[in-house]
Order: structure tokens, then sequence, then C-alpha cells
């Protein structure tokens, strides 16, 4: 596994896509979409599936000692790496918005959507369509770069989902700003986590059975 | 001693098919593989490597069939081609430090040597190399992993002269050692002066494979070379 996802860092993956780990920062941005940060990370990852590509990097992973599955298993462990730490990033300025800055006039006054426990939750359900749509589309054919456009469609209807649910009567607590809600959007949260392992799990799975009967 | 046996291999393509191909690659020699384009070398070689599904047939290396034994076969055989160029953008160095981890024999003393005797610059990469010099860094990654078994598509395309002779001479010395090399090539006088056997491929199917002495013998008329053989027998699949 350690080798795999060497390979993956050190010869496949795009600078671009540790460059745009740096989009989890847009959590901080008040009056903005911000889940739009967690479709940027995905482009980040979209750019070294773009650069395998080109690489060729798919035929010689393929020409390893490994089992094809493990060549799907690299791009799924760097993928979910990268999620991961623009996860971890996100998270942490989040906690920042909800406690120290909690009182700054911006984020009380912010007519979109809060950074709260379920903006956690909803940026692991892109990250998880991400798996489902993209990658697990890519490995229909190992070069095919095309589902990346029905993700495209599928992230941002989400957000404009995301953004929208508080607005419907009942469901304002979605979007309240500190800790008063604090057990709803953490099982919101707890909710997405385990929609991004679904999604991902099952993703790997139809990757693994679409890559093992493609030709190269 | 036969180390890798392919029996009644088909594959079927909208355009083209492989037709029960079969044959055994024996210990410690080297077989020409020849045959015009598209007559279905490239993919007996994918279907040797598993990069393409067969629809019929088997492969078996070292007694066992590849299907099902996958990861410990290629620890045990080497692949090259002087068509594709992997990582153009990585240094050699970079692309060797990953791909020995993945093999536990590598040989990194062996690496260096053919890295030195193949001129190549570690600090480059493929894609600032010359044809040639790709073809060199490919074979470089195909040896220094101890493979028992060698399968070369046209690893001498591009090439000089000189090279040539270089690289025929290395495969001559690694068949001492008892490598066993499969050898797709259209320079039939890389064959003339290397190959053991020859394997010829036409349609899809397997016409010959015998020694080489038994083909020139054979096939051949008086003075012949085997490049005029291999000409004249798709001159006459053609008539």
């Amino acid at each position: 596994m350690k080798a795999l996802l060497q390979k993956e860092i050190r010869l496949s993956a795009s600078v671009l896509s540790y460059i745009f780990i740096v989009a989890a920062v847009m959590t901080l941005i008040p009056g903005y979409p911000v889940l739009c940060g967690a479709f940027f990370v995905t482009l980040g990852i979209f750019h070294s599936f773009q650069n395998a590509r080109e690489a060729n990097d798919i035929v010689y992973s393929a020409l390893l000692p490994i089992a094809k599955t493990d060549v799907v298993k690299g791009k799924y462990l760097f993928s979910v790496m990268i999620e991961a730490a623009a996860f971890f990033i996100m998270a942490l300025l989040t906690l920042l918005r909800m406690t120290v800055l909690s009182d700054a006039h911006p984020y009380i006054a912010n007519a979109l959507m809060n950074t709260n426990p379920f903006f956690l939750g909803m940026a692991l359900v892109i990250f998880g369509l991400f798996n489902l749509i993209f990658i697990g589309g890519f490995f229909k054919t190992a070069y095919k770069l095309s589902p990346f456009v029905t993700y495209i469609i599928a992230a941002f209807l989400t957000i404009g989902a995301a953004e929208a649910v508080h607005h419907i009567p009942g469901l304002g607590a979605f979007n309240a700003f500190g800790f008063e809600q604090f057990p709803l959007q953490m099982s919101l949260l707890l909710g997405g986590l385990a929609l991004y392992i679904l999604l991902t799990g099952v993703s790997y799975k139809i990757a693994c059975a679409r890559f093992e009967k493609i030709d190269l | 001693m036969e180390l890798v046996t392919l029996s009644g291999i088909c594959k079927y393509y909208p355009a083209f098919r492989l037709n029960n191909v079969s044959f055994s690659l024996e210990s410690g020699k080297i077989t020409g593989f020849i045959g015009r384009n598209g007559a279905g070398k490239t993919t007996t070689i994918k279907s040797m490597l598993n990069l393409i599904h067969t629809d019929s047939g088997e492969i078996c290396y070292f007694g066992v069939p590849l299907i099902g034994h996958e990861t410990e076969i290629k620890q045990r055989i080497g692949y090259s081609t002087g068509t594709v160029s992997w990582y153009p953008r990585k240094t050699i160095r970079q692309i060797i430090d990953v791909t020995r981890c993945f093999y536990p024999n590598w040989d990194e003393t062996a690496c260096h040597r053919y890295m030195e005797l193949f001129s190549l610059d570690e600090r480059k990469k493929p894609m600032e190399l010359s044809e040639g010099m790709k073809v060199k860094c490919n074979l470089l990654f195909a040896l220094s992993h101890g493979a028992e078994v060698l399968i070369l598509d046209e690893p001498t395309s591009g090439l000089d002269p000189f090279s040539r002779d270089e690289l025929l001479e290395l495969f001559m010395q690694l068949k001492e050692n008892g490598v066993t090399i499969l050898f797709s090539t259209h320079i039939t006088s890389d064959l003339e002066r290397c190959a053991d056997n020859i394997i010829y491929i036409s349609h899809g199917e397997i016409r010959a494979d015998c020694p080489k002495t038994d083909f020139m013998q054979n096939y051949g008329k008086s003075d012949e070379t085997l490049e005029e053989i291999f000409l004249r027998l798709e001159r006459e699949a053609r008539a």
C-alpha cells in the first residue's frame, strides 16, 4: 500500500492537486458559497488523473507486479489522502469561525451558507460524489476524463441544494451559526461522513470491476 | 525446459482476430517474433502481460497460469517496448526510485551498470531522450529486477546500428546467463544474428514456430536471408 501511494505521489500526481488543497481556505470567505472550496479541491485531483493519463501511468502500473485492483486502489488512496487533508483544514477553519471569529461582523451578517458541522458534512458529500461519479466513471475506460462533466453538474446541484436547504421552513437549524444546534449539525456531519464512506466504497468496487474488464 | 506456454489464445476484435495462438518459449533461448504490422504481435504480447483479456486459451509462466498468479509471475518477468515512454516529465532516477519499491529483487548495482552501458543520465527525463535512448531507458527498468523472462516489443526500433549491435550483444550475454527472451521486431537482420527460434505470425495466426535454422531451411530458397523469406511469405499470403 505504501509503494502504491508513493507511486501516486511521486510519479503520477500533478502539483495542482497539492496546490488546490489551499482551496479549503475558502472556508474563511464570508458571503461566498464556501462549498465551492470542496469542488476546487476535487478539480486539483482531476488534474492528477489528467497527468497520469498523459504519462501512461495506468499501463505502467498494470505492468508492475501488483494486482489490477491495486492500480485502482492507488488512485483511490491518493484521492482520499488529498480529500482528507482538505477536510482537515476545513474542519480547523470551521472551528475557528465558530469560536474565535464568532463575533466577527462579516460572519454574523453572512448571507450565504455558514460554516458549521453541516457544511463539513456537505463537503464530504461533494468528495463522495467526485469519487463515485468521476473516479468510478474514469475506470470505465481508464483514459476518458468526461465523467468529470457529469460530476460538475452533480457537484453544483448539491452546492445549490446545500445553500438553499436552510430556507425551507423548519430546516433553518442546518445553517445556525455557533453551537446552538451543535448536536443536530454533528449528526448531519456524521451522516455526511457515512455517505462519503458509502459512495467511496461503492465507487471503488465498481471501479475495480470495470478496470478488470477493460483492455489496455 | 519451457518457461512460457501459450495454448489456444483467441482474441476477437470487430476487424481483427487472434486465432488459436499457441507457442512456447524455451529456457535460455532468444525467440524472434516476426510478422508485419497488424499481424497480431502486440496483441499477443499484451495478452501475455494480461493487459488484454483473451476470449479463450491459457498462458502459463514457470508452469503456473498467469491468471491467478499475476503478481508473482510479474516479479520474474520484464517487459520493454520501443514505442512508449513512461512518465516523460519525471527524471529517470525518480522513476527508478519508485519502481524499485515494487521489486524485492531489484538490483541497484545492475541498474547502475546498465545505465553506464546505455550511457543514460539518471537526471534526464524521458521527454529529453531520443527515441533510441527511450528504448534503452525502458530496457533499463526491465533488466534491473533480474527478470528470468524478457518480453521485448520492438526493442531495437529507433536505435542506431552501433546501439543495436550493443543491445544484441547484451541479449546474447543475458541468454548465456539463462534469461529467456521473446523479441518482437521488424528488423529481421537482428534476429539473424541472435535468435535461436523464430515464431512467424500472419493475420492473427502462427504460421511457423521452429528453430531458426529449420525456418531458414524449410521456408527459405537457396541464399535467401530471413528478411527475404519473410517478405516472400507475406507476398505469397497476399496473392
